[in-house]
């Protein structure tokens, strides 16, 4: 692999670090969704960067446009139901979904 | 190759402030501009449509996506946040960064490359030939996420 590649898998997983951080230490809904988004942009540019070392850069194209899709309809359905917990609980903190009450 | 750099750095840059800026809507437009600098990588990368998916798509309509959800959940109370964590977050990122640059550094030149054909056709051909399934999977995601929201937005009928 080119020394290039390294420099883009370096900054991958300082994204993808980030995110699995801010995931771990995070309370409120949004913002957890948020550190998984910087995730995913670490793997979409290492798709792009793994493309470009190996001389496949169209594939990886079509994959990361593939994983953009997905995102967008994950975060679509993930907004909806963070919305619906709002409106359930009048509050965004994760730790009130730990309560099992009905 | 500098620029490349510079650019890369501004993208983790503007990603941890996404994460830890307060202010939700703040948060929303660090990441948007996370979303633009990784698109102009990707246009600098030779992969235009990427990065035209990556600034139309991502930087534009999940950035509207989110700002809309902060308005429309602003009224309730401020999740506390640990204290601990403004604090934490920075020293054990700036830590992994270093053990990072060390393990790339000691991995250069170790990791073969695999043999890859060389791609022939433009990116027209590569998406509607080579990668059919995949933009039919890429339909049925979109269509499940429309029947999603649908679904979690439906009103509650008369008879319930």
């Amino acid at each position: 692999m080119t020394n290039t590649w390294y420099l883009y898998v370096f900054f991958a997983a300082a994204l993808v670090f980030a995110g699995i951080l801010g995931l771990l230490a995070k309370r409120n809904l949004i913002k957890l969704f948020i550190c998984i988004e910087v995730i995913g942009k670490g793997i979409s540019l290492l798709l792009v960067a793994t493309g470009l070392a190996k001389a496949s850069l169209l594939t990886a194209q079509a994959l990361a446009i593939t994983y953009i899709v997905i995102e967008v309809s994950l975060v679509a359905t993930a907004l909806a139901l963070i919305i619906n917990i709002y409106r359930h609980t009048k509050s965004l903190d994760v730790r009130r979904l730990a309560k099992l009450k009905g | 190759m500098i620029l490349q750099t510079a650019l890369l750095i501004g993208l983790v840059i503007f990603a941890a402030l996404a994460i830890l800026l307060r202010d939700l809507l703040k948060s929303a437009i660090a990441l948007a501009v996370a979303s633009l600098l990784l698109g102009i990588i990707f246009f600098r990368m030779n992969a235009p449509y990427a990065g035209a998916f990556e600034i139309s798509v991502v930087a534009g309509l999940i950035t509207v996506l989110f700002v809309l959800t902060i308005a429309l959940t602003k009224t309730g109370e401020e999740v506390r946040e640990s204290k601990l964590v403004n604090v934490a977050f920075p020293v054990v990122f700036v830590a992994f960064i270093v053990i990072d640059a060390l393990v790339m550094k000691g991995l250069i030149g170790k990791i073969p490359a695999l043999a890859a054909g060389a791609e022939t056709g433009s990116f027209g051909d590569v998406l509607w030939k080579a990668r059919t399934y995949d933009l039919v999977g890429q339909i049925a995601v979109i269509l499940a996420g429309v029947f999603a929201v649908l679904a979690l937005f439906r009103k509650r009928e008369k008879n319930d």
